[in-house]
């Protein structure tokens, strides 16, 4: 992420938010926290303990981050963000936890005419490959529940359909004839049977390496006589190291209702 | 293929309910920054190093990036990293964790350190790598912290090491490794037990030649990996000095060890400049140090005691209060003295009370007000350091005492005192580990250490990586004292002040004469009298000198042989 990206992101965060931006100047930004963010953020939960308990008034705080400092004025007092910064990743963290499950309709411009909005699952995950070393996939998938077609990419194609959290006039939603359950595990088989394609030498290779150093292992205790106790933590502490696994994880997903031609 | 997928089934029950519940539902726009967020995060090769991108206040050097990408894609994340003094060791193995932790491949992690290093190492944590380190300072934060610091001493004392022996740790870091080199010891024991996915062992100390002891700090890394104890030394005692042997030794070694140098970083260091400054007694001095070396002909009551003449000598060299402090030593502790004792010790005593002035303080004090900047002055008293530090403070110079035994909280500070406050740091031996001093640019030996080995390690404080200015070392020597003599003979002898002791370490290794510092620790520290001290010494230089020839000629026939 460049500076700037991270920069409009943060306003993007704290717009989504309903967080007033007080100031968004070349390389920083200055925002009045809501309750909610500060909550969320500033890690104080003595303060709004204390408060609730005495019914005080609240004040919640405002922050300024320096995006680039060597845009933002002199002696600005701020956080620097970058992309290792912990605060960054914070509110990484935060974005996916407020947004993990969505649900939304096509804002269609079919005005006063009947429309049907067909149900799609969407479900956005992270596949890893992960031995002693790691690689992430990062996959989107789009399940309509009733003829039970499955697009990729899913979450790309949203990005050129007006959406609204609330159903629009003349508007209906057909029930899915595929369950969400079902569907979810529609969409957990088909990238099961993709990963099944793919090349797996990684995960050979690993166990390969896991072998030679059980090997060394092994030869390293033959003179011990009886069972030895640090050889089976060794033994186990190789199988954490080198065992091969994939682990498919959520970012986040949801349901949209839309037109036959949206996507 | 028969790997195991895990596929998040949490998500989804806790979809179902808000279906079921007809929300809360999230924000479009949160949902697609969320989106965005996770695909910079995604890492989409095995290989290559993330962690500079995250890292942009930190501008790792060639050597140091190539080093973390080595242990990561070759050495499967176990290695000892063997550099030389100052070429960022901490900086290695803070790549190597952050590389980890970006890819969720390491979460609980315990690192092991000197006593004197634990809050430095946090605090580079924090500050350059953004990994929240914690200095162990209570008993929950073992379970509670992810990443904790602390010294070997502390994690192997009750309750702590139970606590440790329950934990998985991802990855296990321990600085100034070589200690560990005997596996009789408990922190050998200590260190075998923990459960540990990844591991580095940093040491500066050249291990290689050390058969033992490379076997046993390899095992800790990688049991098995140079076979099991009883089939290691069957092959390797035996045949210690067939090269053939060694190479195969090495090779493997090799696989678990990097060890960068100087020479080959390509980085342009700042110069070390040595100057030796002879210094006359007073008279009065004169007479102490002569009274103390006349003390031989006078029967073998010396030789009885603990104390030999020649440590006398050199503490008369260093101060009145050094000697002082011995001879009352020795007057305590000897049992039924002897009038003949009793006498003698009075006579000496007599000369130390005589003594009014100290040549080397006032020249010390010369000097500092010459260079008008930081000056750490190392001495091997205690008694000399409290000297020091009044006699400077009598003539109006800001100075701060460091001894090993400081706890780590009080070298801390006393390091931040030397740094913002005063203009000189005096320490003793053992303050001369483990604390990092690149700001300061001037040392002065006002004695010489026992293991002259140390004198490295003095520098090696502040001629490091961070070091802008060239270094200066000034070796204090009183003429015409065996002070002077030892200083000649490194000087002359080996060049020690300008080699880097790892090279003559590797000279060595060749012939397999053990290493410099056990040499040279028996030569200063086990002599009786200055001849036999010139003796071992020749013997010594002699076989640096048939070492080197033999590595000439080996790589004159590798040339020819080319």
């Amino acid at each position: 992420m460049q500076q700037l990206e991270i920069h409009n992101f943060l306003v993007r965060y704290f717009q989504a938010n309903e967080c007033e931006i007080t100031e968004n100047g070349p390389g920083y930004l200055t925002v009045q926290l809501s309750i909610e963010l500060d909550k969320e953020l500033m890690n104080r939960p003595f303060y709004w303990h204390y408060l609730e308990k005495t019914g005080g008034a609240p004040n919640p705080m405002k922050l300024t981050f320096i995006t680039n400092p060597q845009i933002a004025p002199e002696n600005l007092k701020g956080e620097t963000i970058h992309f290792g910064s912990p605060r960054l990743h914070q509110i990484f963290q935060s974005t996916k936890k407020l947004a993990s499950y969505i649900r939304l309709y096509e804002n269609h411009r079919n005005n006063n005419q009947q429309t049907p909005l067909m149900p799609w699952l969407c479900m956005n995950v992270k596949i890893s490959y992960q031995c002693d070393r790691k690689r992430d996939i990062y996959k989107s998938i789009g399940l309509q529940l009733i003829n039970g077609q499955m697009i990729e990419g899913f979450h790309e194609r949203l990005q050129n359909v007006q959406l609204t959290p609330k159903i629009p006039d003349y508007s209906f939603t057909l029930s899915p004839l595929v369950k969400p359950k079902s569907g979810m595990s529609r969409i957990e088989n088909y990238l099961k049977a993709m990963i099944e394609e793919d090349n797996h030498s990684w995960a050979e290779d690993a166990r390969n390496r896991w072998e030679q150093d059980l090997q060394l292992l092994h030869h390293f205790y033959e003179d011990a006589q009886e069972e030895n106790e640090s050889y089976e933590t060794e033994k186990k502490a190789l199988q954490d190291q080198y065992e091969p696994k994939i682990n498919i994880s959520f970012i986040n997903g949801g349901l949209f209702y839309l037109t036959d031609t949206a996507v | 293929m028969n790997v195991e997928i895990e596929f998040d089934s949490s998500w989804q029950d806790e979809f179902l309910h808000r279906i079921e519940n007809d929300g809360p539902w999230g924000n479009w726009e949160l949902f697609k920054l969320a989106v965005g967020v996770e695909k910079h995060l995604i890492i989409p090769e095995f290989e290559g190093l993330q962690a500079p991108k995250h890292l942009p206040n930190l501008t790792p050097l060639p050597h140091q990036l190539e080093t973390a990408k080595q242990v990561i894609e070759n050495m499967n994340g176990k290695a000892i990293l063997a550099d030389e003094v100052g070429l960022g060791k901490t900086i290695e193995a803070g790549l190597i964790l952050k590389e980890y932790m970006i890819r969720g491949l390491v979460k609980k992690v315990l690192i092991l350190v000197p006593a004197s290093l634990v809050t430095q190492w946090s605090y580079e944590l924090n500050s350059k790598f953004f990994i929240p380190a914690v200095s162990q300072r209570k008993s929950y934060v073992w379970e509670q912290c992810d990443v904790v610091v602390s010294s070997i001493d502390t994690a192997k004392r009750d309750p702590h090491q139970d606590i440790i022996n329950k934990l998985d740790y991802d990855l296990i870091i321990i600085d100034e490794a070589h200690k560990l080199k005997n596996n009789k010891t408990k922190n050998y024991e200590f260190v075998q037990n923990l459960k540990k996915k990844f591991c580095l062992l940093l040491t500066a100390t050249p291990i290689q030649n050390r058969i033992g002891e490379i076997f046993n700090l390899v095992s800790l890394l990688k049991p098995g990996h140079l076979g099991s104890e009883t089939a290691f030394f069957e092959k390797y005692k035996r045949d210690a000095r067939s090269l053939n042997d060694n190479e195969h030794l090495k090779e493997l070694v090799n696989k678990v060890m990097i060890r960068n140098r100087r020479a080959d970083t390509g980085i342009e260091w700042t110069k070390r400049h040595v100057e030796t400054i002879p210094i006359e007694f007073t008279p009065q001095e004169k007479e102490l140090y002569e009274a103390i070396s006349d003390l031989k002909s006078e029967g073998d009551w010396v030789q009885t005691s603990a104390f030999s003449v020649m440590t006398l000598q050199r503490e008369a060299c260093s101060s009145r209060e050094a000697v002082f402090y011995t001879l009352k030593n020795m007057h305590q502790k000897k049992e039924n003295p002897t009038k003949a004792f009793e006498d003698q010790i009075q006579y000496l005593i007599s000369k130390v009370e005589a003594v009014q002035s100290n040549s080397k303080a006032e020249k010390a004090l010369e000097l500092i007000q010459k260079i008008n900047d930081k000056v750490i002055i190392f001495t091997e008293y205690r008694a000399t350091q409290m000297y020091l530090q009044w006699y400077l403070k009598q003539n109006g110079i800001s100075s701060v005492p460091f001894r090993g035994g400081f706890k780590r909280g009080k070298k801390d500070w006393m390091r931040e005192l030397f740094q913002k406050h005063a203009q000189v740091l005096i320490a003793t031996e053992a303050g001369g580990e483990g604390i990092n001093l690149q700001f300061c640019n001037h040392i002065i030996n006002f004695d010489l250490p026992w293991n002259p080995m140390r004198l490295e390690q003095r520098i090696g404080r502040i001629h490091r990586l961070g070091q802008e200015k060239d270094v200066m070392i000034y070796n204090f020597a009183i003429q015409n004292t065996v002070e002077e003599h030892i200083l000649k003979l490194l000087y002359e002898k080996i060049e020690l002040f300008e080699k880097v002791i790892g090279d003559l370490d590797d000279i060595l290794t060749k012939l397999d004469f053990g290493s410099i510092e056990d040499h040279l620790i028996d030569i200063f520290g086990q002599s009786c009298s200055e001849g036999e001290m010139r003796i071992k010494m020749e013997n010594l230089t002699s076989m640096i000198d048939l070492a080197k020839d033999m590595q000439k000629e080996e790589s004159h026939a590798a040339a020819g042989n080319s």
